[in-house]
């Protein structure tokens, strides 16, 4: 009986294949056709509209003047300005304090338990100097500017301007096979790339949304930021009369920012022509009405959502990542530390790209965090270079208030003008910090997404700087 | 700091590097891409393309020999005769009286083959972004390459579809097929006619890649305007396109038993204004897969209301108020979508007012 049923069930299967052929190929168009219509029908007869008449019509007014071709881009660079502007000149305040706090206060109480316990040197070093710094110095730098910077990109958001954004810019993306939100989450990574690469959300096409988490990267982040104002101030600041230094070294570190808008839509143009090309993509943008900002779940999402993960993650790589800077400068094979054999060992590659082996360990073993990149360098040339007196001894970071002093040691360590630009190169055009890294692998759930977005801006920066600096050489000798 | 090389030298390197991994990495022309062409096996491609073929004739009745092989699989008479030997001596073709036939493993294995291909035309048409032209070859070489049990979770991933972008039937995973057709094709249609396009031949390419580049695709209507020995005039979408007879003869229709087109000829969402109204008619066939259900999601489908409200900064895109919401999409999407301006519509009445005052 039970095979009787099986023969059954197989006519019937057979008899469903031959009439689904009869149907014809646009069967499943018709339903979803007749669904809407009567879906809509049902909604024209039971939902009332209210008459919103009032606020559409100064919706339209606003939306005239934010997408008009004269107005929308001045006031899009004026917005995003002024966040960038709060956001820098606003973390200076709460950064110093949290350093007096974390690093000037706690860091040397910790030590001196430490003695009084009679705790070994080693795992002091490694305790105090090594994993706890690096968490003291990430939670300084990096909480201010995020924990002031989401929540005003948020309230952009939630006001309705930032789909405008998007809406404008989507032409200029549109030509590189990106989608217009890739505007939005680029200047997200301009805060930071793992948040930046979690908005990539909002994109809902498979395609456009790997293209913006790859590319988010070359958006230099607030990590970043430091670096390229302090290099750019001792050495392209430098070479003009002081009262020009200003001007000339924050021009050069927003056209770095610039060149990365500028790899950021080339690779996307590239990555959509090549290995992207099969991904299925779509496009549709939605223009919400504009409502009053609500300040207060703003505030909490901005910080619980983001601030808090990026910086839990950040924290979880940078605790051993802080062990390993203090071991490589302490352990001893022979004369020479770990760190100093593979400096020597990586300095006559790296001269070829213009940077030297210091700088090559520093963004081998600061990958958690861009934030802890120049203090690793600066503690790294100091034990290369032999210098005494300054800094807080072998494996310690640290970062000098003085912009002359920081100058001396690097000038120590061989650095020169070229050396500078392609530090700063080289900053924009790296492997994301290993927070983002793992962020967009939590993102794609993909090895091979994770490790293209690691070694394409790798790749691209070595080349950059290996041109730069033959190209260089060739015309200054 | 002291270099090696001198920069000339460097730069000469870094140069020759460059251009090296360029040929290693170039998309679909690199060596990385062709080795991976050339790892397929090469006698079994051609043993399954023979089979595939040997399958074609007999469903559609057509005798098949030696030359028509050779002649479609574009080989020597003798490379063809090779595989027709190696096809017999494994079991899949019998010869009888000159004509070539299939055994019953023999057509099982064609139709697993045509079963992967279309499949995967399907895939690429609905699940990728990658081109028309291109579906027919990126099916060639996975035919080669899947397994059934691949290609059973492929198609159930999509819901079992039971035709190819091309409007082919694909064979069920139990080998089905249902029973072939003589339909007639676009050439055999006469003056005032109204037809509907069911399939169109993706062999040989040049003809299809022609086709799709007049804009035509499985399920659209067509009106015949004009037949001449050599040529076919005929309105379709709203644009008029001019064939001769051998590129008609590859497009497959269904004769519809209407005496007035549906609308002879369509506004595209494109051209709506910013403040003008329409309605919309419907989504070109063109517009496949995830496109097209993102778009239909939004409130896109026969009947629904639309208007043009907001350009970008730049032109494109159009944000458009669908169901209540303001939805913005780009130009060659809205391309793609058919409405009837309510303007136009009262224009038609008010003619059609005037007309019946002058009778």
């Amino acid at each position: 009986m039970f095979n009787n049923q099986e023969i059954k069930s197989d006519d019937i299967i057979s008899l469903t294949n031959t009439l689904r052929w009869e149907l014809g190929i646009d069967f499943h168009d018709k339903i979803i056709e007749s669904i809407y219509a009567d879906a809509s029908k049902i909604a024209k007869q039971s939902i009332q509209i209210e008459d919103a008449k009032n606020s559409t019509i100064l919706d339209q007014k606003i939306d005239n003047i934010i997408t008009s071709k004269w107005f929308g881009f001045p006031i899009m660079f004026l917005l995003l300005a002024i966040v960038f502007w709060i956001t820098v000149a606003g973390a200076n305040i709460p950064s110093s304090w949290l350093a007096a706090i974390l690093l000037d206060t706690i860091h040397p109480f910790l030590k001196n338990i430490a003695s009084q316990i009679g705790m070994p040197w080693w795992l002091d070093g490694v305790l105090i100097d090594g994993a706890y710094m690096a968490f003291a110095w990430v939670v300084s730098v990096m909480l201010p500017p995020m924990a002031i910077f989401f929540p005003l990109f948020t309230l952009l958001e939630d006001l309705g301007y930032l789909p405008r954004v998007a809406f404008n810019m989507d032409s200029l993306f549109r030509k590189a096979g990106a989608h217009g939100k890739q505007a939005l989450t680029m200047s997200m990574g301009f805060g930071c790339n793992a948040a930046g690469v979690v908005a990539t959300r909002v994109i809902d096409s498979p395609r456009e949304r790997l293209i913006a988490i790859i590319t988010n990267n070359f958006s230099l982040c607030n990590g970043r930021w430091p670096t390229q104002i302090l290099i750019a101030t001792i050495f392209i600041g430098g070479l003009v009369p002081s009262h020009w230094a200003g001007l000339v070294s924050a021009g050069a570190v927003v056209s770095i920012a610039v060149l990365g808008i500028v790899f950021s839509l080339l690779v996307s143009w590239g990555l959509s022509k090549s290995i992207l090309r099969g991904q299925a993509s779509t496009f549709s943008l939605e223009l919400p009405p504009y409502r009053p900002p609500r300040i207060l779940q703003t505030l909490y999402t901005s910080l619980i959502d983001r601030t808090i993960l990026v910086l839990w993650r950040a924290i979880a790589f940078t605790i051993p990542a802080g062990i390993i800077i203090w071991l490589v400068a302490n352990i001893y094979i022979g004369e020479l530390s770990l760190a100093e054999y593979f400096i020597d060992w990586a300095n006559p590659f790296a001269f070829y790209f213009g940077l030297n082996g210091v700088i090559l360990l520093a963004y081998i073993i600061a990958i958690p965090a861009n934030e802890i990149v120049i203090p690793t360098i600066l503690m790294l040339t100091v034990i290369n270079s032999g210098l005494t007196g300054i800094g807080e001894g072998a494996g310690v970071m640290f970062e000098l208030d003085s912009v002359a002093d920081t100058k001396r040691i690097l000038t120590a360590g061989g650095w020169t003008l070229l050396t500078a630009i392609n530090l700063m190169l080289f900053s924009l055009l790296h492997n994301p910090c290993s927070t983002t890294l793992y962020t967009i692998y939590k993102e794609t759930k993909s090895i091979k997404w994770t490790a293209i977005s690691a070694l394409l801006p790798l790749t691209i920066g070595f080349i950059v700087c290996f041109f730069v600096t033959q190209l260089w050489l060739l015309f200054s000798s | 700091m002291v270099l090696l090389l001198r920069p000339i030298t460097a730069l000469l390197i870094g140069t020759i590097f460059l251009m090296l991994l360029a040929w290693l990495l170039w998309p679909r022309k690199g060596l990385i891409s062709f080795w991976s062409k050339r790892s397929q096996n090469m006698k079994r491609k051609l043993q399954e393309d023979a089979l595939k073929f040997i399958f074609d004739c007999e469903y559609k009745h057509k005798s098949c020999g030696l030359h028509s092989i050779s002649g479609n699989m574009n080989l020597s008479t003798n490379k063809a005769a090779k595989i027709i030997t190696q096809l017999q001596s494994i079991g899949l073709i019998v010869m009888k009286e000159d004509e070539i036939r299939l055994t019953d493993a023999g057509r099982s294995d064609a139709l697993k083959i045509i079963r992967i291909h279309r499949l995967w035309e399907k895939y690429l048409a609905d699940e990728t972004a990658i081109g028309n032209v291109e579906w027919h070859h990126g099916a060639d070489s996975k035919e080669h390459l899947m397994s059934l049990k691949e290609v059973d979770i492929l198609a159930a991933n999509m819901g079992n579809p039971v035709f190819d972008p091309h409007g082919d039937p694909i064979p069920t995973n139990k080998g089905e097929l249902p029973t072939y057709q003589v339909q007639s094709s676009l050439s055999s249609l006469k003056e005032g006619d109204i037809a509907r396009i069911t399939h169109i031949e993706d062999e040989p390419s040049i003809i299809y890649a022609q086709l799709v580049a007049l804009d035509l695709y499985p399920g659209m209507e067509v009106y015949i305007m004009d037949v001449t020995d050599e040529k076919i005039q005929f309105a379709a979408n709203g644009k008029e396109c001019i064939l001769n007879v051998l590129f008609a003869s590859n497009i497959t229709v269904e004769k519809l038993s209407k005496i007035e087109p549906t609308q002879k000829k369509y506004q595209t969402l494109s051209s709506l204004n910013v403040g003008d109204k329409a309605q919309v008619i419907g989504i070109s066939p063109k517009c496949r897969g995830q496109e097209r259900i993102r778009l239909m999601d939004l409130g896109i489908v026969p009947g629904t209301e639309i208007s043009a409200v907001l350009k970008s900064a730049f032109g494109d895109p159009t944000a458009y108020k669908i169901m209540g919401a303001t939805i913005a999409i780009r130009k060659k999407q809205a391309d793609n979508i058919y409405i009837k301006s309510r303007q136009n519509r009262n224009e038609q009445t008010a003619r059609l007012r005037e007309l019946s005052s002058v009778s």
